[in-house]
């Protein structure tokens, strides 16, 4: 070879080898075979090699440019390695940095109670229906099978209206507002805001919230109201568990009952909660009093059903563990964002 | 109430059941029981002891020095001030640093210079009796050393009901109401409650008259008994010890007599002490009527208040005065006392809601009017005096009754009966009960069972479940699914045909509302009271409002009803205010406005109407940060943004004229129906600065505010929805162009807007306003609106040239407003 082009070959691939960096590297690169590069220039000398040297120099010279070219990508290919593994390192990254500071907004957690278990009721076929909450003393009292002299309506301290109407004391007079508006069979459930004139401590609200739930059809029965509780109560406390039913007295339903479910803080075992019964009281419910069936249109011969409810408080206290049943009402930033579930 | 399982066990043998298999039955099948309490506990630590030696206290005349054996290692000292103390006795003997019943520790002590250790104890210390003069001196064969109670009959297991769950059942506020509800669960005798009794009155003899035409329906029965040769005295131990068990202070065997009927039987009874009864006129022998009494008549009950009555309240009187208020409580005056020789003796049956009114109104609960309350059993009234009657030679030997049974109104009780069809108790159970069970489940229980007719009997209701407890069909249904237990009813899927459940669209629409403010505009969801405190009232100077207002508040800040709910919103923004920079929060809830009519009810010839409910969003955001940005624009977006969700995007934004008094007058918006300017969906704007003021928010002097929006849900579900128009993707490339346009400062954005939306309707996707620029560099009374406009065509690339004929357009058309294009 060439004895110039044999001391240019050593001279760059030593170059290419030393190259300290990718940026070095191109310096060599352009010097070896830039435009103005030394293998750049060499071929233009091509004219003054004489004519029979000339294809074996071409050729040499081209050899050499594709062996220097395929040395430049490897040394390349080598500094793109390191360079990425050096990237790759973690530096000063800190894992437990927290990131930007972002306040979503919350809903309150007696709507998220509410949305739950309406999503499971309407899962079984129950509508969603809403009432007013200052309310016909008719739909709150009479039509329920309390009338005018009933303790009923003392012991539930009715807030009264300067216009004679009231505050209603429970969602229950909409059992009577749905069978006036809907053809039998229905069933529907209606959560809503309701009232009790009473002094109010960590676990008594004047203003409390309900979720009434009411089925009507030809031949409902108590086994139908057990397994309807059953199934849904299942859903809702999302554990396994047993209820049971025993007497209890509400107007507006005979035979009525008090539904336990075993006691969610020790699996029915007895603790204190509980009163070491094993079972906490969940919600009244019953078959629903013919007197009402007739106040709502419904010829009690025809149609039977049954009506339960449910105290959203009381259940939002048990899921999210709040002590303090004053905390839900107010408005205080701190309780609400709290509750970050969706 | 509590139920002392002793006392059960006069009527029903229940030595084979435990105390937790009865209050487990009486739970599943009866009336809830809350606790069950071991009574005689309380005298563990006491125990028998031996008087070895008795003797003056050197110091003292009154004291006694004694030597007590209690079974510990070694007599001790025992300074005693009885003076029936005495050598050999057996009594009662507490330890040093043991507890007596009311919890006094008792300590080493030195009394005038002796030294004594523990006590000897009387029966009030030992909470038996009020006796206190002497110590109580047991029987001489107790054994020193042995607990107390060995040698009392006291020891009880007692059931606390919870009362609530028997106001419907008048049968179950005595102890022999709960023996025949076990009687019949365990299939058991039951005891007559009269059972080796003599209960016969005399034939003829002194009686007292008793005038009940003025009582009208106050008084369904009024039985009366005149007693004489009474000796008034400590009750024999077994009653008394009956009597402490259940809570009930042993006062005096005539009285202790009537406590023990009332939670026996469950019918309150009163004695009246003949000697302070008046005749008429000063006549001798007293006589007695029921009547109500007159408006501000008073009387003084026998715990020492003064009432003053009116026209409900029924009143027991005697020849001159009230001596009793009927059913409640007994007169001051006319009470059995240690004197007493000869009584009167009432037991009535007074009308349930007269006696629930009057002591709701006199603020006054007795164990009899929570009874009355219940409509008892005029039956009982004569049971109990038959009862009194037979237990009164026990108590007070040699007393009698003088003459017979008064009993005005005679009462007879009118067979009641009720239609029962088997298929329909199983309809209503879900159960296959056979004839035959249904008879033997209500048999027990005193349900008379008269086979009527195919699928029906016809069922005798006894009289102490015919008051109010037991009239339909249903009733027995109740009856039979208790006895059977609800428990054992096995659970069956209701077969129901597949519909698609109804959803009340305000519900769905509020449920949508509630994620777009809280997950879409990060705002936090608050629950205020409907009412409306009087002190916010105030505050936010909301005075003059009209407010449909509560008659029977309790409290200042339960007296009015919220009309809107902003107010509500607005105290608790500036609350949080105090600590917090940055506050955004939404509400949903109702408000009520008095003077206009809402929905009307019409029966019995008879209309009536509820006030105007409204449902409204409102959300608030609040800044008091540094130079910030007023929040005005975000809640305007959050508004926008949510309008657009819920489909309703075509809304026209103008002043609103008439702003609430919370908003600011000339800087809020009104949303409105673009068919109908006058039905106002929405406002947005700042919040009032002289409501700022009031509510003292701490806001810098440059930047943050204070802005607010509210929806009104039932104007924006009037208004259609409009659906999404898809337009597919463009084919060719879209061409934007920015629009800087120079507006006299009072141009509303909208009417420019609407300009540009002219200037190319074949082209112009979208016309968007993405800034309004008020500051320096424009001319006196300028603003520059800043649109970016979009261009775009279905069949070709737009050109240079269409671009420039576009901004040709929008140069001519907005000049014609006064405006014009910049650039």
């Amino acid at each position: 070879m060439n004895p110039e082009l044999e001391s240019l070959r050593t001279q760059i691939t030593e170059e290419i080898h030393s190259a300290p960096d990718l940026q070095t590297l191109k310096e060599v690169e352009r010097r070896a075979l830039g435009k103005k590069g030394a293998l750049t220039a060499l071929l233009r000398q091509l004219g003054k090699v004489p004519a029979e040297e000339r294809p074996a120099f071409g050729k040499a010279v081209n050899d050499l440019k594709v062996e220097l070219t395929a040395l430049l990508i490897a040394r390349q290919e080598e500094f793109r390695k390191s360079e990425l593994e050096a990237r790759l390192t973690r530096g000063d990254f800190d894992p437990t940095e927290p990131g930007m500071p972002y306040d979503g907004g919350r809903l309150h957690p007696l709507t998220q109670v509410t949305e739950d278990l309406v999503r499971v009721f309407l899962g079984m076929g129950f509508a969603a229906l809403d009432g007013p909450n200052v309310e016909f003393e008719y739909y709150n009292f009479d039509a329920l099978n309390i009338p005018g002299d009933h303790p009923a309506r003392e012991s539930q301290d009715t807030f009264w209206l300067d216009d004679g109407n009231l505050l209603r004391t429970h969602t229950s007079p909409v059992q009577i507002r749905a069978m006036e508006k809907f053809e039998p069979p229905f069933r529907a459930i209606v959560p809503g805001r309701c009232f009790r004139n009473e002094a109010v401590d960590a676990s008594h609200e004047h203003t409390f919230y309900q979720m009434e739930g009411l089925v009507v059809d030809r031949d409902i029965s108590v086994a139908h109201l057990i397994y309807t509780m059953k199934t849904c109560l299942r859903e809702i406390m999302k554990r396994d568990l047993e209820v049971r039913l025993r007497p209890g007295f509400f107007p507006f339903v005979e035979p009525g009952f008090e539904l336990d479910v075993t006691c969610p803080f020790c699996e029915g075992k007895g603790c204190s909660v509980c009163k070491q019964t094993g079972w906490i009281e969940l919600l009244p419910c019953g078959m629903v009093h013919p007197s009402v069936l007739r106040h709502g249109g419904l010829d009690p011969e025809e149609w039977t059903g049954f009506a339960f409810g449910l105290g959203l408080q009381r259940l939002a206290m048990v899921s999210f563990g709040i002590n303090d049943i004053r905390d839900f009402t107010g408005g205080d930033v701190r309780f609400l964002s709290q509750f970050y579930h969706r | 109430m509590l139920l002392s399982l002793k006392w059960l066990g006069r009527y029903v043998d229940l030595s084979d059941k435990s105390p937790q298999e009865i209050a487990n039955d009486l739970t599943m099948h009866t009336a809830e029981i809350e606790e069950i309490l071991p009574f005689g506990e309380q005298l563990s630590e006491i125990v028998v002891g031996e008087v070895l030696e008795c003797g003056k206290h050197p110091d003292a005349d009154k004291l006694s020095k004694t030597l007590v054996d209690f079974g510990g290692d070694e007599p001790l000292p025992v300074i005693c001030g009885a003076p029936n103390v005495a050598q050999g006795q057996k009594i009662a003997y507490i330890g040093v640093k043991k507890r007596l019943p009311d919890g006094t520790k008792i300590k080493k002590s030195k009394i005038r210079g002796e030294l004594s250790y523990g006590m000897i104890c009387s029966e009030r210390e030992l909470g038996l009796s009020d006796e206190h003069e002497g110590i109580l001196v047991l029987d001489s064969a107790a054994v020193p050393g042995r607990p107390l109670t060995d040698y009392l009959p006291i020891q009880d297991t007692l059931l606390e009901i919870d009362n609530k769950s028997i106001t419907h059942r008048p049968d179950l506020w005595g102890h022999y109401g709960f023996a025949r509800e076990l009687a019949a669960l365990y299939g058991k005798e039951l005891a007559d409650p009269l059972e080796g009794m003599n209960p016969n009155f005399p034939v003829a003899g002194e009686t007292l008259d008793v005038d009940m035409k003025r009582a009208k329906r106050g008084c369904h029965r009024y039985c009366g008994l005149v007693l004489r040769d009474i000796e008034v005295r400590q009750s024999p131990e077994w009653m008394r010890y009956l009597l402490l068990a259940v809570g009930q202070r042993p006062l005096n065997n005539i009285v202790d007599l009537t406590n023990f009927l009332l939670l026996d039987l469950g019918q309150p009874m009163h004695a009246f002490d003949m000697g302070r009864l008046k005749g008429k006129g000063g006549a001798e022998h007293p006589e007695i009527s029921v009547r109500f009494a007159s408006l501000g008549e008073t009387m003084k009950t026998l715990d020492g208040m003064e009432r003053r009555l009116g026209e409900d309240d029924l009143l027991i009187c005697d020849g001159e005065a009230p001596v009793a208020l009927a059913g409640i409580m007994g007169g001051e005056h006319s009470m059995v006392e240690a004197d007493t020789t000869s009584a009167f003796l009432e037991s009535a049956s007074f009308d349930a809601a007269t006696i629930r009114r009057s002591s709701m109104r006199l603020g006054l609960r007795s164990e009899s009017s929570t009874r009355f309350e219940k409509s008892l059993d005029p039956a009982l009234c004569e049971l109990a005096v038959q009862k009194f009657l037979a237990l009164l030679p026990e108590v007070s030997p040699g007393a009698h009754a003088t003459g017979p049974m008064t009993d005005p109104a005679a009462w007879s009780y009118e067979q009641k009966y009720v239609e029962l069809r088997p298929t329909r108790v199983n309809r209503i159970l879900g159960l296959e009960l056979s004839p035959q069970q249904i008879v033997d489940f209500l048999e027990p229980l005193g349900f008379g069972m008269d086979e009527a007719g195919e699928d029906l009997f016809r069922v005798a209701i006894p009289s102490y479940r015919a008051t109010k407890d037991v009239s339909i069909e249903e009733d027995l249904i109740e009856e039979l699914g208790r006895c059977y237990g609800y428990d054992n009813i096995p659970p069956v899927a209701p077969l129901q045909p597949v519909t698609v459940p109804y959803r009340e669209p305000e519900l769905v629409l509020t449920h949508k509302l509630k994620h777009i403010f809280a997950h879409d505009s990060d705002a936090l969801e608050a629950k205020n009271y409907t009412f409306l405190a009087d002190e916010h009232i105030e505050r936010l100077g909301l005075e003059d409002l009209p407010y449909v207002r509560v008659t029977n508040a309790i409290a200042s800040h339960l007296s009015r009803l919220q009309r809107d709910v902003m107010p509500g919103l607005l105290m608790s923004m500036a609350d949080n205010l105090r600590r917090e920079k940055f506050v955004s929060l939404f509400e949903i809830d109702k408000g009520y406005y008095p003077e206009v009519r809402g929905e009307v009810l019409e029966r019995d010839g008879v209309t009536k109407s509820l006030p105007f409910e409204v449902v409204q969003l409102v959300h608030i955001v609040a800044d008091r940060n540094q130079g910030s940005e007023h929040p005005y624009h975000r809640v305007r977006g959050h508004l926008e943004h949510a309008l657009k969700c819920i489909g309703r995007p075509q809304l026209d934004a103008i002043q609103l004229d008439a702003p609430p008094p919370w908003m600011h007058p000339g800087r809020t918006a009104a949303f409105v129906d673009p068919t109908d300017h006058s039905r106002v969906v929405a406002y947005v704007g700042d919040v009032h600065p002289k409501i700022i003021e009031r509510l003292s928010l701490d806001l810098p002097k440059k930047g943050g505010g204070v802005a607010a929006l509210m929806i009104d849900l039932r104007q924006l579900l009037a208004v259609p929805r409009q659906e999404i128009t898809y337009r597919c993707k463009p084919r060719y490339q879209d061409q934007p162009v920015d629009l800087a346009i120079l507006a006299p400062k009072e141009m509303q954005a909208a009417e420019v807007t609407r300009v540009l939306e002219g200037a190319h309707p074949r082209l112009l996707r979208e016309v968007k306003l993405f800034e309004v620029y008020r500051g320096q560099g424009l001319p006196e009374g300028k603003k520059s609106l800043n649109f970016t406009a979009v261009l775009g065509s279905d069949k070709r690339t737009l050109t240079t040239a269409d671009e420039e004929r576009f901004i040709d357009r929008v140069r001519e058309l907005v000049a014609e407003i006064g405006c014009e294009l910049r650039g």
